[in-house]
């Protein structure tokens, strides 16, 4: 790639920095946000791990990991997120696979988008919660339907399964964009050059999406690896995990210490992920949008049976995941589950009165994360990866770092951190806002990064070729082609403020509060079915700002390019 | 140059959100000043007691309590980590090792009501860091169709809950979280005259049985109201709540005896609002709030002498031959160390 050379010759030099004021004020404005809400904190933290009284000491770390039970959490986390990421890709590659390439009907391509967006827009807990109901030892299918008796749900299979079903989304999401951009020529071209399927998938397609597999990989890796929601209901004593462990040793044995130190050790996976994705992964990506490609042809990647085995696994599967949504509904609608199946609508009545606070708050909280997140993750995406200055690698790592820290950690740290002047923010929806700001608006940056990546520089390059002053073609074609970095960002802080727990659950506060946490208060206090009811909320909530934005996103949509078939798809 | 001034827009756009948003924080910030009839409290009581509670308290005062809910452990932990800039004035309700807990951790106010000479010891700590306004003896638990199929009576020694029958069907809370379960290995240490060699045996043994361990005292009460599990041991308060929510469940206790836990009430240190703070406190431990533990039907037994127990807390607790209070001094003493010897001896074996 030329082009990307030529520019390389720039490097990043401070002089660039002080030549621009307009970049030179948002460089500033950008790192004084990182210093203040990513470094300070975890900062913080860190002091508190290392000393002891005022003194440096790391007693308390040598003592933690010492014990068997740490050792043996590390381990449990680790493995059940190899696991998590090699089931979940293989499920998502086997859903992207089918909707990309066996020329599915829209209709059948717009059922399994609508039914996978589910997991990934519910509350935490929505899967635990009917995987109990569904496997536990009287569970609808486990106990009434298989006849099976003292079934114990709780360790890795039911922990590894939930989050398999939550998180295999993302894995779909990702290849289905690598599948939607391999250029059906190039397949073409191998057909016609007397290849079988079987040699065409092996030969051409697999390798060609080897970067997505192993980004999903990755993605769900270090998706397990953060989750605590699912393990606190799902995994049980026997099997230990690190972020529940963190969790119950602050808020169980009041070891604010111990609980950052248990999170710390989560942060060696956590960045090894980070450094992986970045370094190997990273350096693997296909041009794709080249401008130069063909009008689309008909995929003759499968044959007629494969196919319908395909869509035969992916029904089943949108079966499966429907059924557990039913159901939430269905115990959202009920006095009782399992012993009052009387229908009433007293749980919705109680959500909007005595939960009115909680809805309001967390909207409010979720609409201003997603303005000032989109934001940043596009104003952060665009001039790291288009300019150049001093401190840009860093910049780029550093907004990375709230991002792949799992949300306990950084929920200790704020509130660590903010408790005190100078800067007070406990108890003020700011905390809760900031929190969500580093740590989702990464996913913009990470939008609008893949997109700029994958513009092919000499679609700029025409333009200006072509006479287009610069004013132009930033005008006619950046600003379009980021637009849906923007939009993606704008949704998934969304999506987060809405259904994150584990960082916000240390900073609500009397003044504001959120829905996910009365979702976790309400199912202690097990009142299951008003849980219910504020979780199918938050779908639909969630399943009306997503598909708003979705159809705004459209409008931008150039003639002739790629269908963005879902926010997510970007 | 159009670049830099759209770059220039959006970090203009962006400092003003920011400024604007912190403006906003401040005004609220500032509003809290404002003293008068506003309370601040976290409440270990579930919503759908403390609200009622509060409510009768705003009636009978004029003043306004603003709370949130959560489990003893995460409300202690909050009350410690605001410690430098305390967010709320009470904690209320929950086992008082809570509160024991956090009078080593000096986050509370000593404060001793009205009430504090009248009420027995058991119910009081000794400099008056907190006073009791409730008192909860744990039960068992069990699901009357999992008895009936395995032919069970229901349970009333701790040795029939060694019972191979009960395998994998008993849940229980994990004394990580939950003031329950440390009640809960306090009571089987004390019928075991405190010889902690024999009880830590009976927790291994019983461990054969154990479904799972819940975070919350009450977390499995549901489970067995369901059958998910077939019994559960539990503060009577959940248990009788669990029943009247239409559960088909059996409530019994061992003849060994059982322990009961108090409810505590403390005011937290460097509270803004202290004054309104004790009016809390006088009214919660007399009888001025303890007579709506029948109205509300909250099954806790008032501390406050001559208060009248609810009649179905009444009848529920005439097969209990033997219930004693957990020794709060040998508890706080002891909790941290038994604690940890459960963890690494039952939890983690």
């Amino acid at each position: 790639m030329p082009a990307i050379e030529r520019r390389s010759k720039n490097p990043d030099t401070f002089k660039n920095l002080v030549k621009d004021p307009a970049l030179f004020i948002s460089v500033v404005v950008i790192w004084i946000f990182l210093i203040l809400f990513v470094f300070f904190p975890l900062i913080r933290v860190l002091l508190i791990i290392v000393t002891e009284g005022g003194h440096f000491n790391l007693s308390g770390f040598g003592e933690m990991l010492s014990k068997r039970y740490t050792l043996l959490s590390a381990f449990n986390s680790i493995l059940l997120g190899a696991l998590v990421g090699v089931c979940g890709t293989a499920l998502g590659f086997f859903f992207a696979f089918t909707s990309v390439r066996t020329n599915l009907s829209k209709w059948w391509s717009r059922l399994f988008d609508w039914v996978i967006i589910l997991p990934l827009i519910s509350p935490p807990f929505t899967m635990a919660i009917t995987v109990i109901f569904s496997f536990g030892p009287n569970g609808l299918i486990t106990h009434n339907l298989l006849g099976i008796q003292n079934f114990n749900v709780y360790g890795m299979w039911s922990t590894l399964f939930a989050e398999t079903i939550t998180y295999f989304p993302i894995s779909y999401i990702t290849l289905k964009a690598i599948l939607a951009g391999i250029d059906p020529t190039v397949e073409d071209m191998a057909f016609s050059l007397g290849s079988s399927r079987w040699q065409v998938f092996h030969k051409v397609t697999l390798p060609l999406s080897t970067s997505g597999l192993a980004n999903s990989f990755l993605l769900l890796f270090a998706a397990s690896l953060a989750d605590f929601a699912t393990p606190l209901i799902l995994a049980g004593s026997s099997f230990p995990l690190l972020p529940t462990e963190a969790f119950l040793q602050i808020t169980g044995l009041f070891d604010m210490k111990g609980g950052a130190i248990l999170s710390f050790i989560l942060l060696i996976p956590s960045m090894a992920v980070f450094f992986l994705q970045r370094y190997w992964v990273g350096r693997r990506n296909y041009v794709t949008i080249t401008g130069k490609s063909g009008s689309q042809t008909k995929f003759k990647s499968v044959g007629k049976i494969t196919k319908y085995f395909f869509l035969l696994v992916c029904l089943l599967t949108t079966i499966f995941i429907l059924y557990f949504y039913v159901l939430l509904l269905y115990a959202s609608l009920i006095k009782a589950f399992g012993a009052n199946n009387t229908f009433t609508l007293d749980h919705y009545r109680s959500i909007f009165t005595n939960g009115k606070k909680a809805i309001q708050d967390t909207l409010i909280i979720a609409f201003s994360g997603m303005m000032l997140g989109g934001l940043y993750g596009v104003v952060v995406g665009y001039i790291t990866s288009k300019k150049k200055y001093f401190s840009r690698k860093f910049m780029e790592i550093s907004a990375m770092i709230n991002y792949s820290l799992p949300g306990t950690i950084v929920g200790i740290a704020y509130l660590i951190a903010f408790n005190r002047r100078p800067i007070l923010l406990t108890g003020t929806a700011l905390i809760i806002i900031l929190c969500n700001v580093s740590k989702y608006g990464a996913y913009g940056i990470r939008s609008t990064v893949a997109i700029l990546q994958q513009i092919h520089p000499s679609i700029e390059e025409a333009s200006e070729s072509l006479g287009a002053s610069p004013v132009h073609t930033f005008r006619k074609i950046t600003i379009p082609l980021v637009l849906p970095g923007l939009f993606s960002g704008l949704g998934i802080v969304f999506i987060r403020s809405m259904t994150a727990i584990s960082a916000a659950i240390f900073l609500v506060s009397l003044n504001w509060t959120l829905i996910t946490v009365r979702i976790l208060e309400n199912m202690t206090e097990l009142q299951l079915g008003i849980s219910a009811a504020f979780s199918v909320l938050v779908v639909i909530i969630v399943f009306i700002v997503t598909t708003g934005i979705t159809s705004f996103l459209k409008l931008f949509r150039q003639k002739g390019s790629m269908r963005m078939s879902s926010l997510f798809g970007s | 140059m159009a670049r830099n001034r759209k770059i220039l827009l959006i970090a203009s756009v962006l400092i003003l959100t920011v400024s604007f948003l912190w403006a906003g924080a401040q005004q609220e910030a500032a509003e809290e000043v404002d003293e008068g009839t506003v309370l601040n409290a976290y409440s270990i009581w579930p919503e759908n007691w403390a609200t009622p509670m509060f409510e009768e308290f705003e009636k009978a005062t004029g003043i306004h309590v603003n709370f949130m809910r959560f489990s003893s452990g995460e409300a202690l932990a909050r009350v410690i980590a605001e410690k430098e800039n305390p967010m709320v004035d009470v904690l209320f309700g929950g086992p008082v090792e809570t509160f024991a807990a956090g009078v080593k951790e000096d986050v509370f106010e000593a404060y001793k009501p009205p009430a504090y000479d009248k009420l027995e010891d058991k119910f009081k700590d000794a400099d008056g860091y907190w006073t009791a306004i409730a008192d909860d003896p744990l039960c068992f638990m069990s699901n009357k169709k999992f008895l009936a199929d395995n032919n069970l009576e229901a349970p009333t020694s701790w040795n029939d809950l060694l019972d191979p029958a009960y395998k994998n069907m008993i849940q229980f809370a994990d004394a990580r979280t939950s003031g329950t379960a440390v009640t809960r290995i306090f009571s089987i240490l004390e019928v075991n005259n405190r010889n902690e060699d024999a009880a830590f045996d009976y927790m291994k043994k019983l461990k054969a049985n154990v479904q799972v361990y819940t975070k919350s005292g009450g977390g499995g009460t549901i489970p067995v109201g369901l059958g998910q599990a077939g019994m559960g041991i539990f503060f009577i308060v959940d248990a009788l709540k669990t029943q009247q929510a239409g559960y088909d469940v059996a409530i019994s206790f061992p003849e060994e005896g059982i322990g009961a836990a108090a409810e505590g009430i403390a005011i937290v240190k460097g509270a803004q609002h202290p004054g309104l703070a004790k009016k809390l406190i006088d009214w919660a431990t007399t009888d001025q709030m303890q007579n709506y533990f029948a109205d509300y039907k909250i099954n806790f037994i008032p501390t406050y002498p001559g208060v009248e127990t609810q009649p179905a807390l009444t009848e529920a607790l005439k097969s209990a031959k033997k219930v004693f209070p957990i020794d709060s001094k040998y508890s706080g003493e002891n909790r941290k160390r038994i604690v940890d010897i459960w963890i690494e001896s039952v939890l983690q074996n």
